[in-house]
């Protein structure tokens, strides 16, 4: 008995909107920008569109609720006019190249300390993070008590221990002291990241080549010279790379330090920005002050990418 | 009549499309509601009677009060130039001193206010208007101002025999024997307010200015500024300690309340808080009539204005506020009395206020035969006079001369400074 024959192509079952919306979500192309969207859109929004924007008030005469009109490069050359910024571009160069120096030394000797085996090992390196994880407004704030001509615990101490002469030196109130210790409290701060990035470094390096190095004869200085300081080139040069962008755009310390003062001597770009742009108004000159270092900071960043790269490959 | 599901979709449909085209609430229902952005108060009793100033206000009016508090300066200039670039944000804001002039543009002409609190109270202090009455309109509302003054340790000086000085010269003969007593005098050279409040009174007392009064002619060079500076660097040399050098705002108020500093020029709060924080030092604190100089008798004022943004979508709401808050009598009697003298009335009629004889400490704050001005005086405080301010420009000339730097020098410097900015 026949009992029939089945069709040999049915027709095709119309697919559900889910199915659909699955099988167009497994195609790569589809996929991949749909995830990377969202991360496009926030950078779009909080670094692309306010950097348009102080590129913009940067070249214009911009000044708090007023219209605005294009001035090309005029803030710029007329910054350069004022004392007051020029003084403010060496303090960078200064406050910046003796904060990454200090905190590279430094934090490559922490960095090989925190590497030994220690008793408490775990709780030390915690604490070595505490100046970093403390917001810098508070922790500048004790500082700056510490630095205070009325309650200065450091001329306390200096003076107790017969190191200093009584007042004591002058901390916040003489252009050298004032510098040094905005230089302090950046190191103090940023000696953490140096460390514990650097500590990573460290422990990735292969034992195998300490002993390869041991067995040729290398002391602790060559096999540091020769093995350590090599292995560790890429990542000082990201640590110093983040870093001097960082401590070139310090704004805290120095705003709750010393205010820019003495007489101008301890400015950064961030606090005189601030100063002319908002306590004065004058957008366009604030911008433009804040901008003033991209070019430089660009090429930094560039050559120390590059050099990364060669490492690496 | 029964209300069907078609009815119902179709008024409300409507009525949203409405509110969609005019961008406005319907009259039925809306609350009025505003927000009055202010400082942290340095007398804080006067912030919680606002607060509960503004619930009565909305008792009786109902409309609905939000008062948000900001610290001093720093914070509440970057919060004014955010919300006036995003056009967004409080109704009102309290200004300090010559804000109204930096945001002009800005703010609501409420010069109809300032008439009928005229016409009540008499005219509006000089301070007040040289901050607020911007290019012939009102700005801002003025609301109440305090002044610097000479704050002392009136035990130290009875224990000396020394005499209350009435000139910047006695100040400097008391302040080499305050010096040699440990309790040296107190006034910042630094990149602060304070400095500016005290080099400006002097520099006015000694005939000089910064800017002329037609607001462009930088008049820095003169006699007056040289007698400013000699007397600048015979007080740091012989009355004083270089720690001036690196104070903030608050420097000299600790120095004369931790019983440091035998003189300090500054308002009322320094005594007010130490005597609210019972320190050793409050009875023995006092004061006097500010200094005078060759040419007159000068003082720096710190008025405080309310102004209302053009953005508000509620100005007539805020106004109602202001003239709650400042146009009943009882209320700002109320409002002042709290302030502990620290907020003193703004206005001519008011001067003689029931707050001075809280203490009889506070008498020098009648300031009989001083002049107050804000800083800059006698130019208009437009943008390019406050970047001469906001650039400490005076006390760094001041700084740089008691430092070391030559008087000429250090007046050329300023000079230039000055200059450059005025052509830019």
């Amino acid at each position: 008995m026949a009992i029939g024959t089945l069709p040999t192509t049915a027709p095709a079952a119309p697919l559900s909107w889910r199915a659909r919306a699955r099988e167009i979500l497994d195609r790569e192309r589809v996929l991949g920008p749909l995830f990377i969207t969202p991360a496009l859109i926030l950078i779009a929004l909080l670094v692309a569109y306010p950097f348009c924007m102080a590129l913009y008030f940067a070249m214009s005469n911009a000044f708090i609720g007023r219209p605005s009109h294009f001035v090309g490069i005029s803030n710029f050359v007329r910054l350069w006019d004022a004392d007051a910024f020029r003084q403010t571009f060496q303090n960078a160069f200064v406050f910046t190249g003796i904060s990454v120096a200090f905190k590279l030394v430094l934090g490559i000797a922490l960095a090989l300390l925190l590497n030994q085996q220690l008793w408490f090992k775990r709780i030390i390196r915690g604490s070595v993070l505490l100046p970093w994880v403390i917001p810098t407004a508070l922790s500048t704030l004790g500082w700056w008590w510490m630095f205070n001509s009325l309650y200065s615990v450091v001329n306390w101490t200096g003076i107790s221990l017969g190191l200093m002469d009584p007042p004591g030196p002058n901390w916040l109130g003489q252009k050298y002291y004032a510098m040094a210790a905005v230089i302090t409290v950046n190191i103090w701060r940023g000696l953490p990241f140096f460390a514990i990035t650097i500590l990573a470094g460290l422990v990735a390096i292969p034992k195998e080549l300490y002993e390869a190095a041991q067995a040729d004869g290398a002391g602790p200085w060559a096999r540091f010279w020769f093995v350590t300081l090599p292995m560790l080139k890429p990542v000082l040069a990201v640590v110093v790379l983040f870093s001097t962008i960082f401590t070139f755009s310090d704004f805290n310390i120095v705003y709750v330090l010393t205010h820019g003062g003495p007489i101008n001597a301890t400015h950064l770009f961030a606090t005189y920005s601030r100063m002319i742009g908002l306590e004065s108004g004058r957008i366009g000159e604030g911008a433009a002050v804040s901008l003033y270092l991209f070019p430089l900071l660009v090429f930094v960043v560039w050559a120390q990418l590059r050099f990364v790269r060669r490492q690496a490959y | 009549m029964a209300v069907t599901r078609r009815r119902f979709l179709g008024t409300t449909t409507l009525g949203l499309a409405g509110i969609v085209a005019t961008r406005t609430a319907p009259a039925v229902g809306q609350t009025r509601e505003i927000s009055y952005l202010c400082w942290n108060n340095f007398a804080p009793a006067s912030d919680k009677k606002l607060s509960e100033i503004g619930q009565r206000f909305t008792k009786d009016t109902g409309i609905k009060l939000k008062i948000d508090h900001i610290s001093h300066m720093g914070p509440q200039q970057a919060k004014y130039a955010s919300e006036v670039q995003t056009q967004a944000g409080h109704d009102l804001v309290e200004m300090r001193m010559h804000f109204p002039w930096l945001y002009e543009p800005q703010l609501v002409d409420v010069s109809d206010v300032v008439t009928e609190l005229e016409k009540k109270y008499g005219k509006a202090i000089s301070s007040s208007y040289e901050g607020a009455h911007v290019n012939g309109v009102w700005r801002a509302v003025p609301q109440y101002h305090g002044m610097f003054m000479a704050a002392y340790r009136e035990d130290l000086f009875k224990k000396a025999s020394l005499k209350v000085p009435d000139t910047w010269e006695d100040l400097y003969a008391v302040g080499k024997e305050l010096k040699k007593m440990g309790n040296p005098v107190g006034i910042p050279i630094s990149q602060n307010y304070d400095s500016i409040s005290t080099a400006g009174p002097v520099l006015w007392s000694f005939g000089g200015m910064e800017v002329d009064k037609d607001g462009k002619t930088v008049k820095i060079n003169s006699p007056g500024t040289v007698q400013t500076i000699e007397w600048y660097k015979k007080m740091f040399k012989d009355c004083m300690e270089p720690e001036v050098l690196s104070w903030s705002d608050a420097s000299n108020n600790e120095s004369l309340q931790q019983g440091k500093a035998g003189w300090i020029h500054n308002p009322v709060s320094a005594y007010i808080v130490a005597k609210q924080r019972k320190l050793v030092t409050a009875d023995g604190i006092n004061h006097h009539r500010s200094l005078g100089g060759p040419a007159g008798r000068f003082e720096t004022d710190t008025p405080r204005h309310i102004g209302i943004w053009k953005f508000s979508k509620n100005v007539d709401a805020s106004k109602e506020w202001i003239r709650y808050l400042l146009g009943k009598r009882e209320v700002y009697d109320e409002y002042i009395m709290a302030g502990d003298a620290f907020n003193l009335p703004a206005y001519d009629k008011l001067q003689d206020h029931p707050v001075l004889r809280t203490d009889p400490k506070f008498a020098a704050l009648k300031g009989e035969g001083v002049q107050y001005h804000t800083y800059g005086w006698p130019a208009p405080p437009s943008d390019k006079v406050q970047l001469i301010t906001n650039a400490y420009i005076l006390p760094n000339m001041i700084a740089k001369a008691v430092t070391g730097t030559a008087t000429k020098d250090a007046i050329a410097w300023a000079e230039t400074e000055m200059k450059k900015i005025m052509a830019g």
